[in-house]
């Protein structure tokens, strides 16, 4: 029997309801609360536009480097390939040396795809 | 097996090609000779065993004779493409290995989308096949139509996406299992038939209708068709679109169970009546044969999806000689478009008077893809609207409208030859942009000899489908 | 493979091969080498026909599977293979065919001489493709091969009726044969549809085999007729024979090769092949034998009153295609058979005697302006008296035997097929002598500063060839009444296998004895000589000036019965009227108008769909969602059984 089969008709469905209008009333009730219980001191930067830290000047549809967001992007990519490494450091010994050569490919992989993005440049913060 | 992992690796070696190969050239020689050794890779899968034996990998892929052969068929075409259209692709940009390195990521891609048997292995086929193509699609990157295109590739790609997950979501919330050979065994003894599972069925075939550019979900297919570089539009109207058909036929042959068959067609056959309405009569009003084009491939989709319609032997057959002969015509043409000044009709005018070799090979082309007798594209669609006939033959009014949309493709298929052959050359402009060497015409005279041949002799190709 | 299939090939391979030469190095090649070529191909082929002759009387055929050089068409279980089949009519026909071929194509080298380079290569590669395309058709193994056979030499007619392709009225002559033939053809095509259908093969021993075990039905008689319209259509017969006057537009060999001795016996040929089949359908039997005789009759009567010399034989040989029809449909297959070889050799000398007195008198054709040549040109003299006394039938020469063979024949079938046919003969040796008379006898009439003179060699050569075989060719079918023996005639006993079949499904005819036999012929060549007198008395004083406009009778004979005129009153200007009707009315209002409407909503669908094309990508999104939500409703809430 799988989750949904037994969870079919709709008066199955009110736990989930319940916990949609626990988690609205929550998120509700805690802005609502710091907007009551927290200091008010407006200034000029506070009022500005949140932009990733760079200032906001003038027209925000200007060009601006990329490189920011590709090495966000290359970290993410390299973040998740990380965590590979979780489930297989918790199976090192089952998995035997098969699994070791098998992450071994892995990780070489891994390499020349970090090697490629080195010589094709994207990591030079300076032009 | 053979294709995923041969042509992935290809990739890579592709991608390192370009770090430390200077030369587009050589380039491009170093990607024709790993196709060949790709095209060879598969041919022997098709023969005889897989170079990879992976047991554990059978619940996700599980390679069929038919996958088999599509993937030297599509191999092949590629081949041809590399050859005919090299020197193109490295006039694109600066990034000429990271091109080649693309194409053979879809080609992995398309690797996955013949063999895949869960639903899982079909969202990565699907993905790995469409994520390079938004690239190739944007890669002139000082044109803003180009840019534009991929964008709107991108933005509706991933709606698309969006869509199939939903699907996949909801069949698996209504039999519990990723597996096909699972879903498809379960649909049959359920009763009454599970809504979600028809709802997710549904979501599959409107995804799968918007990858192989079936109406009314192919408004994609005009503007990104347009707006890539024509060389990469050759590739993504042939190779891209006969293993997205190969896939929609793969998905829905096993688990479209729950839908009754009747009731399939009724909504295949919706599909099949727009997409050739939408491609033919569109195509009609086109000054630019690119545009054409385009519009032409949405309506040959029409008649692959007859395959979809009908689930028979006939179908299957018909797909493999409408794949190759489809993928070569339009690729042929496609690589002679690439190269010229003016990809308006006009463009064409007295062609044949000062390229004969290349006019006819052309020639050969557009009769292959009007449907005309002794070309494989007759008989490709012949096969395509038989099959439909052997499966149920009720729906009289169907194929009809098919011949007629051939009968109407006709007219704006030999407004080239009437350019080429019947009209004078106005303007001093030379035809094409770059001289052409002397072995491209005997190359497209080779690739025209092709399609006669499977037409004359379609038998070459099927055999191998009932080894 | 057999020993004879290593041969079969090569009979119609050599006359291609000339084509092929002939036809692509027509601007390079020399006249003479041209002609070697084109005369060689078929001396070589005769000679593999000997060969193959040689080994049939031996008893060895090609018949069946051993025949088979590769699959021309093949799909699910239906096969036509690319076949050849030998036997002794296949090998008689192969003979006449290639012997006759080669004597007119070494007299073509001297006739067409004055032709320039190019056009003299191009008229023997259609020559030689002609042959190629007769052998195709007598030596195909089923029906598929003999219609391409078929279709070829219509087409090398077609060509060569308007060789001279410049002067109009010849390419319409060409267009009217190829249109004429063309209603003929489709008769043939329904027929073979038939056979495919109902046997399932195009293989002559298999649908016999078949259509022997079934016995007669109905099927079997349209198919028949199916046939018969074809063979009516290349062999010249009532109705659909005016094209074949016409075609002596083309030169003269040609309408000897062509138009005399081979293609228009194909169906002559095709009706003997098909024995079994016509021995099933007795009705059709009848039909044909009618359909001969009057046309037998029909077109002597023309050919009293022409005065092209050229038109005089062509009636003529409609008129003597008639009689072997008349043979066939009275179950003398054999008969039919003697009479295409006889009328193969007397038919192509008086045509090529002709020829030769047009070329001495510098292209005239009109026999008025003859007279009195014997004097000038001897040996075409000679020649064509015994083609003359050979058509006529008199005794010893080839017509008396084979038409008096056919004759008996009717007799025994009905006597008044005989009365009917003999006047037909009468009228035959009638325009024969006046034709040999006006030319050959009398005071000549012609331009006395341009005096005729013999023809040059090769053409004489050919002449004195086919006037011995037109005079002895006979000897191979001498009648049991006159050996004594029922062996004695030599060409029935070799025919003897191909026709066993059809003639023993035939009901006999009592055949009349032998003092009613020498009855009629004694009658019948009586009353020949006596005819021939006749004409010979009242044209050899003809003068130019004494020639009145025929009037009465001899008008409407004069003008071919009018049949031109009433095929154009009856059928020609009402189909004309009719499709003024449909080019003016339906057409432009009509049809236009829809297809126009067609093109037009077209246009306009493909203006109004261009505008979904919006280029946002919101919208197209939109219409996907729209779409879908389509989908499901259909998916969801249409009752479905």
């Amino acid at each position: 029997m799988y989750l949904l089969d037994a969870l079919s008709t709709p008066a199955q469905y009110l736990p989930i309801a319940i916990q949609f209008a626990f988690g609205v009333l929550f998120v509700a009730g805690m802005i609502a609360i710091s907007h009551f219980l927290g200091p008010k001191r407006n200034t000029s930067d506070k009022l500005d536009t949140f932009e990733s830290g760079i200032e906001q000047i003038g027209n925000a549809r200007q060009p601006m480097a990329i490189k920011y967001f590709l090495v966000a992007i290359l970290f993410v990519l390299f973040d998740v390939e990380v965590i590979f490494f979780y489930p297989y450091a918790l199976n090192f010994k089952s998995l035997g040396w098969e699994g070791f050569a098998a992450v071994c490919m892995f990780v070489t992989f891994f390499f020349a795809g970090f090697f490629y993005i080195y010589k094709k440049g994207a990591l030079k913060w300076e032009d | 097996m053979n294709l995923i992992i041969i042509s992935a690796l290809s990739g890579v070696v592709m991608m390192f090609s370009g770090l430390f190969v200077k030369n587009n050239r050589t380039i491009s020689y170093i990607a024709t000779a790993l196709i060949i050794f790709l095209s060879l890779a598969t041919m022997c899968e098709l023969g005889a065993k897989s170079w990879f034996n992976i047991p554990q990998a059978e619940a996700m892929l599980r390679t069929s004779v038919y996958g088999k052969l599509i993937g030297v068929i599509l191999t092949i075409a590629t081949t041809f493409y590399f050859v005919l259209s090299g020197k193109d692709i490295e006039r694109v940009g600066k990034h000429v290995a990271d091109y080649y390195a693309l194409m053979f990521f879809v080609l992995a891609g398309a690797g996955i989308l013949l063999s895949f048997q869960n639903l899982l292995m079909l969202f990565l086929g699907v993905e790995i096949l469409t994520i390079p193509l938004f690239i190739l699609t944007g890669a002139q990157k000082q044109n803003l139509k180009s840019n534009e295109a991929s964008l709107k590739y991108f933005l509706m790609g991933a709606f698309s996406t969006g869509i199939m997950l939903m699907g996949i979501v909801l069949i698996y919330g209504a039999m519990g299992s990723f597996d096909l050979s699972v879903i498809g065994k379960k649909a049959q003894f359920a009763t009454p038939i599970h809504g979600a599972n028809l709802m997710g069925l549904l979501l599959l075939l409107a995804s799968m209708a918007f990858k192989v550019s079936a109406a009314p979900f192919h408004f994609w297919t005009p503007d990104v068709y347009d707006g890539a570089p024509t060389v990469f539009t050759s590739f993504m109207a042939t190779i891209v679109k006969v293993a997205a058909v190969v896939a929609f036929i793969r998905l829905f042959e096993g688990s479209m169970e729950p839908f009754h068959t009747s009731k399939w067609q009724i909504l295949v056959s919706i599909l099949i009546a727009c997409t050739l309405l939408v491609g033919n009569i569109t195509a009609v009003f086109q000054q630019s044969v690119k545009r054409m084009l385009a519009y032409s491939s949405i309506s040959q989709a029409g008649y692959m999806l007859f395959a979809v319609f009908a689930f028979n032997a006939f179908g299957k057959e018909g797909i493999t000689i409408y794949g190759l002969s489809y993928s070569l015509a339009t690729i042929g043409i496609f690589s002679v478009l690439s190269k010229m000044q003016d990809i308006t009709f006009d463009g064409f005018n007295g062609l044949a008077r000062q390229y004969p070799g290349i006019a006819f090979a052309l020639t050969v082309f557009v009769l292959s893809l009007a449907g005309i007798p002794l070309t494989g594209g007759f008989l490709g669609k012949f096969y395509m609207i038989s099959a439909g006939a052997a499966s149920n033959s009720s729906y009289t009014w169907l194929f009809i409208l098919a011949i007629l949309c051939a009968a109407v493709s006709v007219y704006y298929y030999f407004r080239i030859i009437q350019a080429m052959y019947f009209k004078e050359r106005v303007s001093d402009t030379p035809v094409f942009e770059v001289p052409v060497s002397k072995a491209f015409p005997i190359l497209l005279i080779v690739v025209a000899a092709l399609i006669i041949l499977i037409g004359i002799n379609p038998q070459i190709l099927l055999q191998y489908l009932y080894f | 493979m057999s020993n004879l299939s290593q041969l079969a090939w090569l009979v119609p391979i050599f006359p291609l091969i000339g084509f092929l030469i002939n036809g692509l190095g027509r601007n390079y090649l020399s006249k003479t080498l041209v002609g070697i070529i084109g005369s060689g191909a078929l001396l070589l082929s005769f000679i593999t026909s000997v060969l193959i002759f040689n080994k049939v009387s031996a008893g060895e055929l090609l018949i069946g599977e051993a025949g088979v050089y590769f699959d021309f068409i093949k799909f699910g279980s239906f096969n036509i293979p690319f076949a050849f089949q030998i036997d002794q009519l296949t090998s008689i026909f192969l003979l006449v065919i290639t012997g006759v071929g080669f004597l007119i194509h070494v007299y073509s080298t001297s006739y067409m001489h004055e032709e320039t380079k190019a056009h003299f290569a191009r008229y023997f590669a259609y020559l030689n493709l002609f042959v190629f395309s007769m052998l195709l058709l007598v030596m195909g193994a089923n029906y598929v091969i003999m219609f391409i056979g078929w279709e070829g030499v219509g087409l090398c007619s077609y060509l060569l009726i308007g060789y001279w392709f410049k002067n109009n009225d010849y390419t319409n002559a060409a267009k009217k044969a190829f249109v004429m033939n063309r209603i003929g053809d489709l008769g043939f095509l329904i027929a073979i549809f038939y056979l495919i259908q109902h046997f399932g093969t195009t293989t002559y021993i298999d649908i016999f085999s078949q259509a022997k075990t079934e016995g007669s039905s109905s099927l079997i008689t349209i198919i028949t007729l199916c046939l018969f319209v074809g063979a009516m259509g290349k062999s010249a017969q009532l109705p659909l024979y005016t094209w074949l006057p016409d075609a002596m537009a083309g030169p003269t060999p040609v309408s000897a090769l062509i138009h005399a001795a081979t293609m228009v016996t194909a169906g002559i040929y095709m009706i003997a092949r098909s024995n079994v089949l016509y021995a099933l359908a007795p009705s059709t039997m009848s039909l044909v034998a009618i359909v001969g005789l009057l046309t037998a009759v029909f077109a002597a009567s023309i050919a009293l009153k022409q005065n092209d010399i050229k038109k005089v034989l062509a009636y003529s040989t409609v008129s003597q295609l008639g009689y072997m029809f008349l043979g066939l449909g009275v179950g003398a297959f054999t008969g039919a058979v003697f009479h295409v070889m006889t009328h193969a050799f007397f038919k192509a000398l008086l045509f090529l005697g002709a020829g030769s007195v047009i070329h001495a008198m510098h292209h005239q054709q009109d026999m008025r302006h003859y007279g009195g040549l014997k004097k000038y040109m001897p040996v075409t003299n000679i020649t064509m008296l015994i083609g003359c006394l050979a058509i006529a039938g008199i005794p010893p020469f080839s017509g008396f035997f084979s038409k008096d063979e056919i004759l008996i024949a009717a007799y025994a079938a009905n006597p008044i097929y005989y009365v009917i046919g003999l006047f037909g003969a009468l009228m035959t040796a009638f325009y024969m002598f006046r034709m040999y008379t006006m030319t050959f006898l009398g005071g000549f009439r012609g331009d006395h500063h341009h005096l005729p003179h013999e023809s040059p060699k090769p053409m004489t050569f050919a002449l004195v060839v086919l006037a011995i075989l037109a005079a002895v060719a006979g000897f191979i079918g001498l009648p049991e009444l006159f050996t004594h023996n029922p062996e004695g005639h030599k060409l029935a006993n070799y025919l003897a296998p191909v026709f066993k079949d059809g003639e023993a499904l035939l009901a006999k005819h009592a055949h009349p004895d032998h003092t009613t036999e020498w009855i009629l012929l004694a009658v019948s060549v009586g009353l020949i000589v006596a005819v021939i007198l006749w004409a010979v008395k009242t044209y050899k004083v003809y003068k130019l000036e004494n020639d009145a406009e025929p009037q009465g009778f001899s008008k409407i004979l004069a003008n071919k019965w009018y049949v031109d005129e009433i095929y154009d009153a009856v059928i020609i200007k009402p189909i004309l009227a009719i499709g003024d009707f449909f080019g003016k009315v339906i057409e432009t209002k009509g049809i236009d108008k829809a297809v126009n409407g067609v093109g037009k909503a077209i246009n306009f669908g493909s203006r109004k769909f261009r505008y979904l094309q919006s280029g946002n990508v919101g919208n197209y999104i939109l219409i996907m969602i729209v779409a879908i939500i389509i989908l499901v409703r259909i998916l969801f809430y249409l009752p479905m059984s």
